[in-house]
């Protein structure tokens, strides 16, 4: 684990976190299984199962090469080990690497997107399709990388999983033709796309609560079970090249195929948007720890919007800024860094529209956060609240009007009231 | 069914808490009376009541051993709650307080029941679209209703617009929904 926290470093000014040189950012279970959900929703389980291992994959595949790299790392023993150790480390849960060359089977233990979801869904919906496709690409991409395996060499199957009630997790792994790899989307392409850091208002108090909690996040480490909880929730170490190439490749899939339905799936990877603005920050912001560190919130539109961007940079979303805001009518955000938009002009090129629908959509449940929680009272953040906040009350509207993934010099999110 | 025929109907009744009288098989509030004393969500009691007696009732149905003059009796810790038939349209739940008689119960149940049969409107309750109900049925169930409309726009491939007025969808169309429907709730069926 220290050797991981050794590996771990920040871009700086940035705000992007990096794993050797692999981008990683802090996601919550409510985030990550939405996410999973709306792919699901727009490919079917079988596609959307595939397409979620092969992000998880080819995006692990790229971590791990790098890291036994830095480690010196050589036999596959060695290899396995810190796999094994970086699993938990991401608070993905555990796995047992059981399988070799040819493939074979792997174990799992507490995993992060089935534990989650047994205990987010588990009484309500009876599920009949695995859900562990980021669990199945990393145990294919570690044994890959194990036994210098190209990457894709491996297939790998869930055959039982957590989630529709079976004991544990298991997965087979075999061999497939070597499918082709996308280039990697790591430190060296974000620092071709980003841009230079602006400063925003109250840049001073944002940077300095950023800092402490930087410092906070990287001594987490995940409990027994290789799950992180904390804050009232499940937390991952995650990898955007994850998300960023499911969500890219299921909107893709939609705008050709059926294009009627791509407003739905865009606002989908939007709600993700708001249900990480609402978990995650909020339940950070009304934390012991937040108190401990920053003080006692007063719950004024100001200090939540300050406070929130000052959270998205700790956990890695890149470098956001409020560059305007008038409590009641508008919030205007800029990113000179997030973790969408160079994603997307590496791997798809200079896009016709916006693209950053996670940077967007949190923007706006801030806004909408800052005015419609009571904070001084210090809610209970349940799904109750949620609801009332973001099904039946979300008066402000959001519109990207300039994207890195257009051309443009800068993402610039603008929030008014609706 | 108003609520002055309500109040009329429970008079001199003792220990009775609350009536909520729901419609079938949409399982939506039709009629109720509660205690002043009481302040239950009663559209939400309706439904789960109504709900509940149609579980019941297809259990039975299953066990071949199913009655229209069937009836329910909860004894929960507080209260005492009979629901029964009144038509194939309506099911009537009386809520007792837990202290009361059983016999006496059942006597003032047996005569508000009819009261209220008496005070049913004649004509037929209107069967409202099946694109609709399943429509409804996934709001109130479905995990994530915020968004659940997106998510059936998403895996149907029918617009908001179309989803937007269930009432107006061809059969293909509330099949695919339907089937949806129980890929979202993990149903095999759709029994509504």
């Amino acid at each position: 684990m220290n050797q991981l926290k050794e590996f771990s470093a920040e871009l700086p000014g940035q705000d992007l976190k990096f794993l050797g040189s692999t981008p990683y950012v802090y996601h919550c279970h409510h985030f990550n299984l939405f996410h999973d959900q709306t792919v699901e929703d727009a490919l079917g389980e079988e596609e959307g199962f595939l397409i979620r291992s092969r992000a998880a994959q080819s995006a692990v595949w790229q971590l791990l090469s790098d890291l036994v790299a830095k480690a010196g790392a050589s036999t596959p023993a060695e290899r396995l080990q810190l796999a094994a150790a970086v699993f938990p480390w991401m608070g993905q849960g555990r796995l047992e690497l059981l399988a070799g060359a040819e493939g074979g089977n792997v174990r799992g233990d507490h995993l992060h997107y089935s534990f989650a979801w047994r205990e987010k869904y588990g009484a309500r919906v009876r599920r009949r399709f695995p859900v562990d496709a980021f669990a199945a690409g990393f145990a294919a991409a570690a044994t890959e990388v194990a036994f210098s395996l190209p990457p894709g060499a491996l297939a790998s199957r869930e055959q039982s999983c957590f989630a529709c009630r079976q004991p544990a997790c298991g997965f087979e792994l075999g061999r497939q033709d070597v499918p082709s790899q996308a280039e990697p989307v790591n430190r060296e392409v974000f620092l071709r796309h980003i841009r230079q850091p602006s400063e925003g208002l109250e840049e001073g108090r944002i940077a300095e609560i950023a800092t402490g909690l930087n410092e906070f996040l990287l001594g987490v480490d995940g409990d027994e079970r290789g799950l992180v909880q904390g804050f009232g929730i499940f937390i991952t170490r995650h990898l955007p090249g994850y998300y960023d190439q499911t969500a890219y490749d299921t909107i893709h899939h939609i705008e050709k195929h059926a294009p009627q339905a791509t407003p739905a799936v865009e606002e989908l990877f939007g709600e993700s948007g708001h249900v990480c603005a609402f978990y995650t920050i909020g339940n950070i912001l009304l934390s012991p720890e937040w108190e401990a560190m920053v003080g006692t919130l007063r719950g004024d539109v100001e200090e939540i919007v300050t406070s929130s961007v000052a959270i998205t940079r700790a956990l890695g979303f890149g470098h956001w800024t409020v560059d305007e805001l008038e409590p009641d009518r508008r919030l205007v955000m800029r990113s000179s860094s997030n973790y969408e938009s160079p994603f997307y002009f590496e791997r798809y090129g200079l896009s016709e529209k916006p693209r950053c629908y996670f940077f967007a959509n949190a923007s706006r449940a801030i806004m909408q956060l800052a005015h419609r929680v009571d904070w001084a009272s210090r809610p209970e953040l349940t799904e109750d609240l949620y609801l009332s906040l973001f099904k039946a009350d979300l008066k402000w509207r959001v519109e990207e009007t300039r994207c890195c993934s257009k051309g443009d010099d800068v993402c610039e999110v603008v929030v008014t009231k609706g | 069914m108003t609520p002055e025929h309500l109040a009329k109907a429970v008079e001199d009744i003792p220990s009775l808490r609350a009536v909520f009288v729901t419609a079938m098989p949409d399982c939506l509030l039709f009629g109720s009376w509660l205690h002043a004393e009481s302040d239950w969500d009663e559209e939400q009691v309706a439904t789960y009541f109504g709900d509940l007696f149609r579980a019941n009732r297809e259990g039975l149905k299953a066990l071949g051993s199913w009655s229209s003059e069937m009836q329910v009796t909860i004894e929960a810790p507080d209260h005492l709650i009979i629901l029964h038939e009144l038509t194939a349209d309506f099911v009537c739940a009386c809520v007792f307080e837990r202290g009361a008689a059983l016999g006496m119960v059942r006597l003032h149940t047996r005569r508000l029941l009819q009261r209220i049969s008496d005070s049913l409107p004649s004509f037929e309750a209107e069967q409202r679209p099946r694109g609709v109900r399943v429509m409804e049925f996934l709001n109130r169930y479905a995990p994530d209703p915020h968004a659940v409309l997106l998510r059936v726009s998403l895996r149907t491939r029918l617009s908001m617009d179309e989803l937007n007025e269930p009432q107006k969808l061809t059969d293909e169309q509330i099949a695919l929904v339907e089937q949806t429907a129980c890929g979202i709730l993990g149903l095999q069926t759709l029994n509504i």
